[in-house]
């Protein structure tokens, strides 16, 4: 039964009608995928040195048995924030004569045939092997610590899934896993307890035992089992819904903006969108995080003499709620597009609202980012030269690349590691925006002229500024070129 | 008045709508009847300007209405559930629309007023968001949003579907009302012949993308459309 339900689930990602689109945006992602393998496995075979190096009081693989508690914690917070909850269409299922417990099972154990949870296998076996070659441990205890990862894994992403399905993806659940990881680090900081300690003693007991396997088997079953349970009480969808369909309508009266007219309308309208949709909404905060990029990049040296990679950081930093939210424009109204275009709104005005909410955004964000000025004179000159590029240059971009995306946004899903909606068009969208000013730096900064590459960008964003009504013709005329592919698309559920 | 002149729309060589002359006078109630995949969507969304003719064009009053927007001032139109804001309550949905079409805040309680039967209490007053709402009520809300601009046109893709009976009664007598008192032109299509001969004086048959009848209601209409549809 749960493999025809595998394959079933597999031919919904076949047949989705944006899967050959993301076929680019998937072959990204592998690459990345194969990076970051790349990474662990160095890691993997450099960690035993790295470890003697940082305590020399213990040996490696005791100074690994004191990280592993804290690798199990951040994996599980990692998960609780990235990993997509594995949801089967229930409804259709449930009237079909399919026992009850295989759909439960199914559910739980999907993620665990996913490969890309046990990319922390690439790292641990090549440091195990390492370590039985160098004779510091037995091939015995080599195979446990494999064995314990993947126990780890198993716990990690099943304690996560329960965990989501308990509390939601609420920007509460973010804020308590954030704080709970700051304790624990401070704890150990302050040598208040130290888990470290703890974490060395428990699993270097328990893994040189024979039966320690079982012992941490024993928290993977109980997991299952909450997992069960929790689903014997919750089995029927309309208890899953029930958070969704008692939210009321508290958030935003932007009644205020109605002075200006129906553009005021139309923006009052987005950002109610914004605020009242789970993918929107995080995003807007995960931007107060970005926001803070440049506080790791400023102060650090290696960066200061780099111009171009420095402009690409006031670029990132001051147009932060672009950059997030704004690679969205327009696909977000896909669910409703057809009342965009059918009410009397004139495209002149629907065009005009969403350039309006791109200003907008990135004069809020350059206000935002005004304390990062105390970094020095330097840091003034490239934050308004690139906050004028934005303006000018890279909000028109941002429009004209928004009408070639004719996927529609699903706007209740949740948004970290979320790729629905993207096509490589927004991957062309980071090329014409991060790429194109930097190596317009990088060329000029070989004869010495940086700081007139700079001027220049500027001085194109404040042309931009300036000519904005004829560029927005031309936006206007790009769309109505591209209406009937919009509707056609947004039309597509994926 | 809307014109419709050599109109064909064609998906990979297969035309699915092939309407060669057609007149929809000011006031006319015109009923579309046909099977799933006789074309009736397509002919609206053509008409809307939601998807781009292969061939000739649709005019209203004279006027073209590809990739134009005057048009929208006075046609109301309700097809599916995409022509909703769903994340909004009906009442800000009904301002922003009210307010689009530059109606005031006393247009608008006027409007709730003549509204009140067909809501039947079910629509104003709660804090629900329309994506919460049943799908009868989602489409009481689209078809009002429609008639706030009160307009000279209006198009409506399967009205009586998913309504309550009482509701079906309701939305039929409103009908009637709106085209004795304000003359206004109906586009509707429905699979419920009885319904549909109800309401419009004219009434068009499509099988293929080909209006294969056009005929003027008379007491002998639904017998013959239900001939023409029997198996």
């Amino acid at each position: 039964m749960i493999k025809q339900l595998l394959r079933q689930e597999w031919q919904k990602a076949l047949r989705a009608p944006g899967y050959y689109k993301n076929l680019v945006v998937s072959i990204f992602l592998g690459i990345f995928l194969l990076y970051f393998s790349a990474i662990f496995l160095l890691l993997g075979l450099v960690l035993p040195k790295i470890l003697g190096e940082v305590l020399p009081s213990h040996s490696p693989i005791e100074v690994f048995y004191g990280l592993m508690l804290y690798i199990c914690i951040a994996g599980l917070s990692m998960r609780f924030l990235m990993q997509q909850l594995n949801t089967l269409n229930l409804p259709p299922y449930q009237i079909l004569p399919i026992k009850r417990s295989s759909l439960v099972n199914y559910l739980l154990l999907k993620p665990l045939f996913n490969p890309v949870n046990y990319m922390t296998l690439l790292f641990v076996i090549p440091f195990s092997v390492r370590l039985v070659v160098s004779g510091d441990i037995s091939e015995w205890q080599a195979a446990a610590l494999i064995v314990a990862f993947v126990f780890i894994i198993w716990f990690d992403s099943l304690s996560a899934s329960l965990l989501k399905r308990k509390f939601g993806a609420s920007s509460w659940g973010i804020l308590i896993v954030v704080a709970s990881l700051a304790a624990i680090a401070s704890l150990e900081y302050l040598n208040v307890f130290s888990f470290f300690d703890i974490s060395r003693q428990l699993f270097g007991f328990l893994l040189s035992q024979p039966y320690g396997l079982l012992v941490l088997l024993l928290p993977v079953i109980g997991v299952f089992v909450l997992n069960k349970q929790f689903f014997a009480q919750n089995y029927y969808p309309e208890k899953f819904n029930r958070k969704v369909s008692e939210k009321v309508s508290s958030s935003g009266d932007f009644s205020f903006m109605s002075r200006f007219g129906q553009i005021g309308e139309l923006i009052a309208l987005e950002l109610k969108l914004i605020l009242r949709h789970k993918r929107t909404k995080s995003t807007l905060y995960s931007s107060i995080i970005f926001l803070a990029y440049g506080l790791l990049l400023y102060p650090n040296k290696t960066y200061q003499d780099n111009l171009s990679f420095l402009f690409f950081v006031a670029m990132f930093v001051t147009g932060t709620l672009m950059v997030t939210n704004g690679q969205w424009i327009i696909s977000w109204d896909g669910c409703h597009f057809d009342c965009l275009m059918t009410k009397k709104i004139d495209t002149r005005t629907y065009i005009h609202a969403n350039y309006t909410l791109l200003i907008a955004s990135n004069i809020i964000s350059f206000v935002l980012t005004t304390p990062y000025f105390l970094f020095g004179k330097q840091i003034v000159f490239y934050h308004i030269a690139a906050f004028l590029y934005n303006m000018g240059v890279n909000v028109i971009v941002y429009l004209l690349m928004a009408f070639l995306n004719t996927k529609r946004l699903e706007l209740s899903q949740g948004s970290a590691m979320n790729f629905q909606g993207m096509s490589y068009k927004n991957f062309f969208v980071v090329l014409l925006v991060i790429v194109f000013p930097m190596v317009f730096i990088a060329v000029f900064s070989i004869f010495k002229l940086s700081e007139v590459a700079v001027i220049i960008l500027g001085a194109l964003g404040l042309f931009g500024l300036i000519f904005h009504k004829p560029l927005l013709g031309i936006c206007e005329s790009v769309f109505l070129q591209r209406k009937y592919a919009l509707c056609d698309g947004f039309r597509k559920k994926e | 008045m809307i014109e419709v002149i050599g109109l064909q729309k064609i998906y990979n060589g297969v035309a699915v709508l092939n309407i060669p002359s057609m007149v929809i006078p000011q006031g006319e109630s015109f009923g579309l009847v046909g099977n799933n995949g006789a074309g009736k969507t397509t002919f609206f969304r053509l008409i809307l300007d939601l998807i781009e003719a292969s061939l000739g064009e649709v005019k209203i009053n004279g006027e073209k209405i590809a990739r134009r927007d005057d048009w929208k001032a006075f046609v109301g139109s309700f097809l599916d559930e995409s022509f909703l804001i769903d994340f909004l309550t009906p009442e800000e949905f009904f301002s922003f629309t009210a307010k689009v079409y530059g109606r005031s805040e006393g247009d608008l309680a006027a409007f709730y007023e003549t509204m009140r039967e067909f809501f039947n209490d079910e629509i104003l007053g709660g804090k629900k968001l329309i994506r919460d709402f049943s799908k009868g009520n989602q489409k009481k809300v689209g078809i009002a949003a429609a008639l706030i601009g009160d307009p000279h046109i209006l198009v409506l893709d399967e009205p009586f579907t998913a309504l309550d009976p009482s509701s079906q009664i309701r939305l039929k007598r409103m009908l009637n009302e709106l085209q004795a008192s304000k003359n206004m032109t109906m586009l509707i299509s429905s699979h419920d012949l009885s319904h549909v001969t109800e309401v419009c004086k004219r009434i068009v048959v499509l099988n293929k993308g080909v209006a294969v009848k056009d005929i003027f209601t008379d007491q002998d209409t639904l017998k013959e459309l239900e001939e023409y549809f029997a198996v």
